[in-house]
């Protein structure tokens, strides 16, 4: 507990170095009338592509040997050095980027248009970290992650929420996780990046507001651990329906469950399974109806949130500025009332008609509409296989980890009273 | 209970961070939109000062017939002297027009020295007039990549500024080249001349000192003839009490008592310090010119009233002390 503290006192010191200074401006823009050439912008080139590669190398490397320390050594303290390694390489030095939580809306565009070339580390950071969880569970949330390492740090009196508030929290990730490809998709904004809590603090350029943001979720994390892991984040999303089916997936115990109740309490993410026993099996009849109940709720539930989804295609489609640009040329009204914006003024001045804008605005209106369609079937599937959850009953005689929501993180382990 | 407050405390503050977004991602889109360029360099707050400093009051201007004008200068009896192109023109200190004496090319600087002689920087050579206006020598520029853009003299000794090789070139009255001043070097503690636009103004005072403003240095440096730095002072700075910007002050005269009246760009004013650098009074602030203003070219006649060259708005505008801050002083 002390030595908790003492990290989260460090964590607090090293926010307040990423408070802003405010530089003065010194010079206004100097004009030049005498033969003197201005010189060519230059454009800050990608990461020195060898330094791109180690990026990969790194990530590879500890996911190895993160992966090795859980299963193999199965030991928490070489998770928390590992995350500590990972906060100070990915987040402090690599400043957040390239993560792989971001890295969903690169390959979304790049499956959907054309023109973008997706970066390969990008690509690695997305992939890599797929494929450990479909062998090892989701070892890169334990400590790899600079987002999940933070989180970490701070959680020091972790509740236990209960699995119907967890269920239903646990939907919000899938609703982020949708938005982030529509909208990557569809070319509009990477809004992962945007809302990003800890960049800013990553790169000690924190805006007020973003460290307000990142100080809130950060506040949150002392009593629900890892809110954003568990609650937001869209990777987490795939690297549950991959850990689902992991191959080797850490265990609370090393040999056979003796039932002790030690590690119940244990995991401050509600990620291990409570034993329940077959004493009162359900009748064929019923697990019947429940199934029947469930082939008919779950196309009915994905039938409605796609229409709803749909009709909401237009409210979706304002948070692209193409669209809100029409919106705004298009109504004379707020036109008058209000002083004409720069975006409008930089549209009159390119000489565009009208439209040219109204056209463009239908076509992303129309990928709108479909992605609305997919983006609400997509919910309405994820509700549905939620009550399908709550529906079955999974027998399990002991005391295992979650295979979707647990983090590999090992704190149950040291609780397990049996050796091997 | 203190379970359950707990979590309601951390919920509470995850929803926060949740709506946050929401509202951010989906508010009214018109809101968003930004009043201004989010890009542009603005600099209209540095503009605003306080309008009680302003210890002057503008009370006469007049409009030069010319379309181009570049310099400004006083002689002893205070008639005013407008150089432009292809003309030069003399008022009275009223501003009545005297005379219009037309040139050979654009007079970018002009100055009178003592033996009553008007001195001509033009774009390619130093004319040497008459007070009549006729043209008693022309000497070839230093170079072609030379913007010959202030001149002075104390009857000896000529000093000409060179903003296109940044540098001062001293010739004796009869127009031979006697040296440099101000070059970088380090051995003499000499920094060197920083002008990246074509405003580098040089004066001497009534006491024979002679100054050359180092704008982009944001300084007022002091050379004896001999070259030598003597002392330099200036502070840079976006507060009314320094210079700012890539070059500044653009232009510079000496008032009687020593004291300096600087002209500025970008942020347009105009301003006086004492002998040792310290402000001592505003004459003209920003709202006095139309944004943009460059080339305040300054002058000063025998009662201290301050001349200033407003070539956007093509006015000689002349301004004094106000009676209250007089009184004060």
């Amino acid at each position: 507990m002390r030595k908790k503290a003492i990290l989260f006192l460090l964590f607090l010191l090293t926010l307040f170095q990423s408070m802003e200074s405010f530089a003065k401006q010194r010079f206004p823009k100097p004009e030049f009338e005498s033969a003197y050439t201005q010189p060519e912008t230059l454009q800050p080139g990608p990461r020195y592509e060898l330094l791109a590669y180690l990026d990969v190398l790194v990530l590879l490397s500890t996911l190895s040997l993160i992966s090795w320390l859980i299963l193999k050594k199965r030991s928490r303290k070489g998770v928390f050095w590992i995350s500590i390694f990972s906060l100070a390489y990915f987040g402090f030095y690599r400043e957040g980027c390239v993560c792989s939580i971001g890295a969903i809306q690169n390959v979304s565009l790049g499956l959907f248009y054309s023109a973008y070339t997706l970066p390969f580390t990008a690509l690695a950071f997305f992939v890599i970290p797929l494929v450990f969880t479909l062998f090892y569970g989701r070892t890169f949330c334990a400590g790899v992650c600079p987002f999940g390492a933070m989180q970490d740090l701070v959680a020091i009196q972790p509740q236990k929420m209960g699995s119907r508030l967890n269920s239903v929290l646990g939907l919000l990730p899938y609703l982020y996780l949708g938005l982030a490809v529509l909208y990557a998709a569809t070319g509009t904004d990477f809004i992962i990046c945007r809302y990003d809590p800890f960049v800013g603090i990553f790169r000690l350029n924190a805006s007020f507001g973003m460290f307000v943001f990142a100080g809130i979720l950060l506040g949150s994390g002392v009593f629900i651990a890892r809110p954003y892991c568990r609650f937001l984040c869209p990777y987490g999303v795939i690297l549950n329906w991959f850990s689902r089916f992991s191959k080797k997936h850490m265990t609370i115990t090393p040999a056979n469950c003796i039932q002790c109740k030690l590690c119940e309490n244990t995991c401050p993410y509600d990620a291990i399974n409570i034993p329940i026993t077959v004493k009162n099996p359900e009748t064929k009849q019923e697990l019947l109806k429940k199934f029947i109940l469930i082939c008919i709720l779950i196309p009915v539930l994905i039938a409605a949130g796609g229409y709803t989804g749909s009709k909401l295609h237009t409210t979706l489609a304002e948070v692209n500025p193409r669209v809100r640009l029409a919106k705004a040329v298009m109504d004379p009204v707020k036109m008058q009332e209000k002083p004409e914006s720069y975006e409008i003024k930089a549209f009159k001045s390119s000489g565009k008609p009208a439209k040219q804008l109204l056209e463009e605005t239908n076509e992303i209106l129309r990928k709108f509409y479909i992605g609305g369609w997919l983006l609400g079937g997509f919910m309405g599937l994820t509700f549905g296989l939620l009550i399908a959850g709550r529906l079955i009953t999974n027998y399990n005689p002991d005391y295992v980890p979650n295979k979707g929501t647990c983090l590999s993180c090992n704190r149950c382990i040291e609780y397990c009273p049996v050796k091997v | 209970m203190k379970h359950k407050i707990l979590i309601i405390a951390g919920l509470a503050l995850f929803f926060s961070v949740v709506t946050y977004i929401a509202h951010d991602l989906f508010s009214n889109s018109s809101v968003k939109y930004s009043k201004s360029n989010p890009y542009e360099y603005d600099i209209q707050h540095l503009n605003k000062f306080d309008s009680v400093s302003v210890s002057y009051n503008e009370n006469l201007a007049f409009r030069p017939q010319m379309l181009e004008m570049h310099g400004v200068a006083t002689d002893y009896s205070d008639r005013i002297y407008v150089a432009g192109n292809k003309f030069l023109e003399i008022f009275t200190k009223t501003g009545n027009l005297l005379k219009r004496i037309a040139l050979d090319g654009n007079a970018l600087c002009i100055t009178i020295d003592p033996d009553k002689n008007i001195l001509l920087g033009m774009e390619d050579r130093i004319e040497i007039l008459d007070m009549d206006g006729k043209l008693k020598e022309k000497w070839e520029p230093v170079s072609q990549s030379s913007i010959i853009t202030s001149i002075s003299s104390d009857g000896k000794n000529v000093f000409v500024a060179d903003a296109g090789l940044t540098s001062v070139y001293q010739y004796d009255i009869s127009g031979k080249l006697i040296g440099h001043i101000g070059d970088k070097d380090p051995h003499r503690g000499i920094p060197g001349f920083v002008v990246p636009s074509p405003y580098f103004d040089l004066g001497i005072s009534g006491i024979n000192e002679f100054w050359v403003a180092n704008p982009g240095r944001h300084l007022m440096e002091k050379f004896d003839f001999e070259g030598n730095l003597i002392k330099s002072w200036g502070i840079t700075s976006m507060e009314i009490e320094g210079f700012c910007g890539c070059c500044n002050p653009s232009h510079f005269t000496i008032l009687k008592d020593g004291s300096f009246v600087t002209s500025e760009k970008g942020i347009e004013r105009v301003k006086i310090y004492t002998s040792e650098g310290k402000l001592k009074c505003v004459v003209a602030l920003p709202q006095s010119f139309k944004e943009g203003t460059r080339g305040l070219d300054l002058c000063v006649d025998s009662k201290d009233r301050i001349i200033v060259l407003d070539p956007v708005k093509k006015m000689v505008r002349v301004f004094a002390p106000n009676i209250d801050s007089k009184n004060n002083n």
